[in-house]
């Protein structure tokens, strides 16, 4: 077991900030050590949204989790979003700033969903030159997100772990790995999740992510909206074996629970880490 | 035409046509769940996205339209591709939409109240103003009065309504009783505006709407008062003003003045 070597900080356990919890988790943060805000609520102009983001800065360190930097997008690079969220990365000056590895419209549409790629070298070397750029832009390292998916290509010539692992390492990115997300393309596609969590470098990888699906007649659908299921923290777990200390948050996009349900989650995912973690050190 | 760019394309005409392909060459198949419905993932989430945006955006449309809601939403998702990496930003183009559309353009009402919802929405986080206090007001000396012009705050919007609109939007807010839809006798204007966190919308009394009207045009103080001189007998006119002026401050509606 070994942990992140490429520089940027432990934070510990989060959660995900989303506006139904806002009052509970400024009365009472509890054991919640940091947020993931979703990039895109905050880009405005001003009012409420930027008021209650100020008041959760000086409670919490923050971390910028995008869904539209569409970095596998053969459209240009939106020139206005990554102003936006340059400025916000300034205001804010998170941890870290992170997307997902995909493309989300392309002939300048936009189907606000995390579309996969193909696992080819041509997108491989599209994808890495759009890390580069943005990385300069931002004038950091970002994080990608692995994403599920329900299609796979006919074209594809690599895994989706060694995809990933290859654009981290050619646009020298870091990874945020998404446990449940790796389970769901893992029964969609057949592969196995734990050949996926061994083909990825241990020294790339920042976050993870903790989330629930539901189960289709054929397919798992990445709802993100209900509880961690067992196959997820038993992979979890694995992840921990491998990847050793890497800041862990619970992702909930809808069906939002009370806080303390959330908060017992992450609590579990302390409990099961921290001994292996103590064990290994 | 790089070999990406026609995946990209072939797949984003998938999802957005009106049937999901029974196959597409570029997936690839197994035995655990045909292309069909892989692809259909993708495009129920994608029009599921859509109107879920558009429902939290258009709550007074919601209750206006009633039952005819979710096919009014379904259209328009038919109609109008998302553009704007933002999803909260689909809703721009559908009182548009309402406008022309059949048979939506038939009942004038649903396009206002579109435009009402999105006045709404988007003061909700437009850019912040200063706003000016009375105390600051009144340090300005009598002669300068005249030539005086305010500047009003730019996420404040004003609609022209021939329906009770408001009444809708206000139902909605509340969770109150859906209203009678009725035409006005004369069209009003609704005013929305944000004052700091709060997003605000009231009718304007007629003779308000023309001073504001004025103001908003960049008139001088003197001209505003001419407008209330046509509604009230010159002895009320400047108390009717004043008393506008100090509601129109206390709303956090004025940025600040120059002199013309």
């Amino acid at each position: 077991m070994s942990t992140s070597t490429i520089g940027l900080p432990y934070l510990g356990y989060g959660l995900g900030l989303r506006t139904e919890h806002y009052q509970d988790l400024l009365a009472d943060p509890g054991q919640v050590e940091w947020l993931e805000i979703v990039s895109e609520n905050y880009l405005v102009n001003g009012g409420l949204p930027l008021i209650w983001l100020q008041r959760f800065r000086e409670r919490f360190p923050l971390v910028m989790h995008g869904v539209s930097l569409s970095i596998g997008s053969t459209d240009p690079l939106d020139e206005d979003y990554l102003s936006r969220l340059a400025r916000l990365a300034r205001r804010i000056e998170p941890a870290w700033v992170s997307d997902h590895l995909c493309w989300t419209g392309v002939q300048g549409v936009n189907l606000h969903d995390l579309m996969p790629l193909p696992y080819t070298e041509e997108a491989l070397e599209h994808v890495a030159g759009r890390v580069r750029q943005v990385q300069d832009r931002l004038k950091r390292r970002i994080l990608l997100e692995n994403v599920s998916s329900y299609v796979s290509f006919a074209d594809s010539q690599l895994s989706e772990w060694e995809f990933l692992a290859a654009v981290a390492e050619r646009a020298d990115c870091l990874i945020l790995l998404d446990i449940n997300n790796v389970h769901v393309s893992a029964m969609n596609h057949g592969f196995s999740a734990l050949d996926y969590l061994r083909g990825i470098p241990v020294s790339r990888v920042q976050q993870f992510h903790l989330a629930g699906y539901e189960q289709g007649e054929h397919l798992i659908i990445d709802t993100h909206d209900a509880p961690v299921s067992h196959a997820v923290w038993d992979l979890y777990i694995e992840a921990v074996r491998r990847f050793g200390r890497v800041s862990t948050m619970i992702e909930r996009d809808d069906n939002f629970p009370p806080l303390a349900e959330l908060r017992a989650e992450l609590e579990h995912a302390r409990t099961l880490a921290e001994p292996l973690l103590r064990n290994a050190a | 035409m790089s070999s990406l760019q026609a995946l990209q394309q072939q797949l984003l005409q998938a999802v957005l046509s009106e049937r999901t392909p029974a196959t597409l060459p570029l997936v690839r198949a197994d035995g655990i769940a045909d292309t069909g419905s892989r692809l259909e993932v993708y495009r129920h989430g994608y029009r599921v996205r859509l109107r879920d945006a558009l429902k939290q955006e258009f709550p007074g449309l919601h209750h206006m339209a009633g039952a005819q809601f979710e096919r009014l939403l379904d259209k328009y998702v038919a109609a109008h591709p998302s553009e704007h990496y933002n999803i909260r930003w689909y809703g721009a183009g559908l009182a548009a939409f309402l406008d022309y559309a059949r048979p939506w353009r038939d009942r004038p009402a649903l396009a206002e109240m579109a435009r009402v919802d999105w006045a709404i929405s988007i003061a909700f986080d437009a850019a912040d103003e200063p706003s000016a206090n009375i105390a600051e007001l009144s340090a300005v000396a009598p002669e300068a009065w005249p030539g005086l012009q305010l500047s009003l705050q730019q996420n404040l919007h004003v609609l022209d309504c021939r329906f009770n609109t408001a009444a809708f939007r206000r139902a909605a807010d509340q969770g109150g009783k859906r209203p009678r839809l009725r035409r006005l006798q004369q069209p009003r204007q609704l005013l929305v505006w944000r004052k700091d966190s709060s997003v605000h919308y009231r009718q304007l009394e007629v003779d308000e709407w023309q001073a504001l009207g004025a103001a908003i045009r960049g008139e001088p103080f003197a001209a505003l008062c001419a407008q209330l001189a046509a509604y009230h007998a010159q002895a009320s006119a400047l108390p009717r003003m004043v008393a506008l002026l100090q509601g129109w401050l206390e709303a956090g509606l004025i940025r600040g003045w120059s002199f013309a």
